[in-house]
């Protein structure tokens, strides 16, 4: 025994030394948040370094109007940034590293992304202070839209906001309005006149709406936005929300699932849309073979390699059902500051900076996507998008902001495939999301 | 519930095996008690120096985030934060998820039906192959599927099966106006399977071969001098002297099939762009979805649940068939 003892020891020193090792380098997993207050950031950076992750990659439009606004930034202040192009797992890297105290002092990432990894978590400092900031004499929070912020979309627990946007993302049904100028001329404006121009589109032997079908996101989209046109922004949210499921009973909810309803059953969707992979239909709509596509604010340039000659972007906003004012979605693009970072005032200064009205008009024209500033040009192919926007009473965010864990793609995504698809009906759908919504909160409550 | 009734025998069995396997390298010592032999010295010298790196890098990247997996697996956690203790509340959801259950019985369609399937074609193929003109070029040609990353078959998956894909374009002229929608999300888990089968055979046919190839000729001779028929060469012959080769494929097969995750993320869910269809979902991706779905708040107590029930498959699993497997291998 006393052998067998001598040997073992060795080992269990070594075993005891690794499990020391491997517990330290990732303590820290529980430690409470440091205390988030908002820091004076007016003051001289000059010589202080900031490492950023950014969501984008190098060569992408907005990379390079990031990167002018760098380099200026760099020039005015003194301060040194330090850049990764990571692209758009930058927030999937952000998990492990805000375990540890080795944070990037800035990461950018949409609203959808950020919330649950930094802004929901209490990770995230408040950037009060870069909303106060002012920039050639106006402050950050005047030169962003108030329907914006007025819902707190952008605020943590603490009440104070933990995000700022610099782009914008918006969707709408797009269309070829060399092809269809009427369209252009005479959006339809209600449920009935939308359908109309259906049934006319069909009549015509135009498929009349494109889908890629395999996308959950892209279908719910229908669902979702009758839903919130019937009773209006923040309506879809309280619906998941209710944990006795009773919410699904409202007639509302059933006349919204038989809006998506009638496009699948009257034949509306383009064959085929239950059966292909993305992007195969967006490709069949910009070949001018249907009329059609529901999709979002990037679609212009994501269709633009290979758009039919002469193919020009117009699109109108998701027609209104009843009477309620109509919202328009706006998702958005935006930095973050990890509550660990060490350098603060530099990182939110970047994060003002990038609100300038240089980079915004460099990302509307340049970059051709949505600056958040309403004063910003913008590129023709999305002005129909921009326009909606400034006149939307409100704003509501994709699926209406729902981040319940699991929620989307476990209870939502699954069942509304099924109705956008055509194998369930109106009346089935609504039933099936009840009965599985009271048992995921029965779970998740 | 039957691997719960059978998980004792299992766990003695892996003691066994352990018992018999693992002190091999400790037990040669304790056999010469000879007391200041200079070998037995000598291996004592050696064993933190040579044991002793690996064993360290073993345990901090292997067995101290698998006990860490399990440690999250009892907390509810969005991956980083406050994390609160729920106990074994994790483990009850997702049995009692339905989803989970059938992303579980689509892990083990895969590791059953498909691996079936694949040792079947494997075999026969070793079979027809061993005889074959060419058969190294051959041998190269089906084992170079498997050298080619998920992703393409995803894509091309894509190009073959979209309704106006090449598939379709191919039955049009014999009169298919009405072809089957072949990437309906029903349609989509079966096609996978077919895809695995084909990329996988050829890897274990390979390898069925080196074991075929090693047996040597005058064994087939003493079969054609006794008249044996070609069944009764592969019962006799083939099968036992491959026995060994066999089992250690069938243990690959089923730790690689129980993490097949890529190829059912690229095949639905658009190559990324979004979550594939819940009807294609295996263990993995439950576990992948329910942590990075980048669509809700991450869940990693349930993730890490869900990976440590497949990683306790895993093991039960392979102590299983290792059980089932066991021969006295033949020498030759």
């Amino acid at each position: 025994m006393g052998k067998t003892a001598r040997h073992l020891r060795p080992l269990a020193a070594l075993l005891g030394a690794a499990l020391a090792l491997s517990t330290t380098a990732c303590g820290g997993a529980t430690d409470a948040s440091p205390a988030a207050e908002a820091v004076d950031i007016s003051g001289s950076i000059s010589g202080q370094t900031i490492n950023y992750w950014s969501m984008w990659k190098d060569g992408e439009p907005q990379q390079k109007v990031i990167a002018t606004a760098i380099a200026d930034f760099e020039k005015e202040t003194g301060a040194k940034v330090s850049v990764q192009w990571q692209g758009r797992s930058n927030t999937e890297k952000l998990v492990p590293a805000l375990n540890t105290n080795n944070v990037p002092d800035l990461v950018d990432g949409t609203l959808a992304k950020l919330a649950p990894v930094i802004g929901e978590t209490g990770q995230a400092s408040p950037l009060t202070s870069v909303y106060a900031y002012e920039l050639d004499g106006k402050t950050i929070s005047s030169v962003i839209p108030e329907k914006f912020t007025s819902n707190g979309v952008f605020k943590g627990e603490d009440g104070q906001p933990w995000m700022v946007p610099y782009s914008i993302s918006s969707d709408g049904i797009w269309f070829d309005a060399a092809r269809h100028p009427e369209l252009k001329a005479k959006p339809p404006a209600t449920w009935d006149e939308f359908m109309a121009v259906l049934d006319k589109l069909k009549a015509g032997g135009t498929a009349p709406i494109a889908a890629d079908g395999d996308i959950a996101g892209y279908n719910s989209t229908w669902f979702v936005t009758s839903l919130l046109r019937l009773k209006g922004a923040g309506s879809f949210k309280a619906l998941a929300e209710d944990k006795s499921g009773a919410g699904w009973d409202d007639p509302a909810v059933l006349e919204a699932a038989k809006k998506v309803e009638s496009l699948v059953k009257g034949g509306y969707l383009n064959s085929g849309y239950n059966a292909s992979k993305f992007p195969a239909q967006q490709q069949l709509w910009a070949n001018g073979d249907a009329a059609l596509i529901l999709n979002g604010s990037w679609t212009p340039t994501e269709t633009g390699s290979y758009a039919a000659p002469g193919f020009e972007y117009s699109s109108f906003q998701f027609p209104a059902i009843g009477d309620k004012p109509a919202s328009a979605r706006v998702d958005f693009i935006g930095f973050a500051v990890p509550a660990k970072s060490k350098n603060q005032a530099p990182a939110q200064r970047l994060a003002a900076y990038l609100l300038g009205s240089k980079y915004q008009d460099a990302l509307g024209t340049d970059a051709k996507v949505l600056p958040v500033r309403q004063d910003a040009p913008v590129d023709p192919a999305v002005a129909s998008v921009k326009a909606a926007i400034d006149a939307a009473p409100a704003t509501h965010l994709q699926n209406d902001g729902v981040t319940f864990p699991g929620y989307t793609e476990k209870v939502f995504f699954p069942r509304d495939d099924e109705l956008f698809l055509g194998k369930t009906t109106a009346a089935e759908f609504v039933a099936k999301m009840k009965e599985a919504q009271i048992q995921y909160w029965k779970d998740n409550g | 519930m039957s691997i719960g009734l059978k998980e004792p025998r299992a766990g003695k069995a892996a003691a066994q095996n352990t018992a018999s396997r693992k002190p091999a390298g400790r037990k040669a010592p304790a056999q010469d008690r000879r007391p200041g032999s200079s070998i037995d010295v000598q291996r004592k010298k050696l064993l933190v120096p040579f044991v002793g790196p690996a064993f360290v890098l073993y345990t901090v990247l292997f067995i101290v985030p698998a006990l860490g997996a399990v440690w999250i697996s009892l907390h509810k956690w969005a991956g980083s934060g406050p994390m609160k203790f729920v106990g074994l509340d994790n483990y009850g959801r997702i049995f009692r998820d339905r989803l989970f259950l059938s992303s579980f019985g689509n892990t083990l369609l895969l590791l059953f039906v498909v691996g079936a399937a694949i040792f079947i074609l494997a075999f026969a193929m070793t079979l027809v192959l061993r005889d074959m003109a060419g058969k190294k070029m051959v041998r190269n040609v089906i084992f170079f599927p498997h050298l080619i990353n998920a992703l393409v078959f995803g894509v091309l998956a894509g190009f073959i099966f979209n309704p106006g894909g090449m598939v379709n374009s191919l039955l049009a002229p014999f009169g298919v106006t009405d072809p089957p929608k072949w990437l309906a999300q029903d349609n989509i888990f079966p096609l996978i399977m077919v895809t695995l089968v084909c990329t996988t055979t050829g890897y274990f046919t390979t390898i069925l071969m080196a074991g075929v190839d090693r047996i040597p000729p005058y064994y087939y001779e003493d079969c054609a001098l006794a008249g044996a028929s070609a069944f009764q060469r592969l019962r006799y012959v083939i099968l036992p002297l491959t026995w060994d080769v066999f089992g250690t494929c069938a243990v690959l097969w089923t730790i690689s099939s129980v993490k097949i995750f890529e190829i059912v993320w690229v095949f639905g869910g658009s190559s990324g762009a979004g979550v594939p269809p819940t009807q294609s979902w295996t263990a993995a991706v439950y576990t992948y979805v329910n942590a990075f779905s980048g669509q809700s708040t991450p869940a990693y107590g349930a993730a890490t649940a869900s990976a440590v029930l497949s990683l306790a498959l895993i093991s039960v699993l392979v102590v299983l068939l290792r059980r089932a497997m066991r021969r006295d291998a033949v020498e030759f």
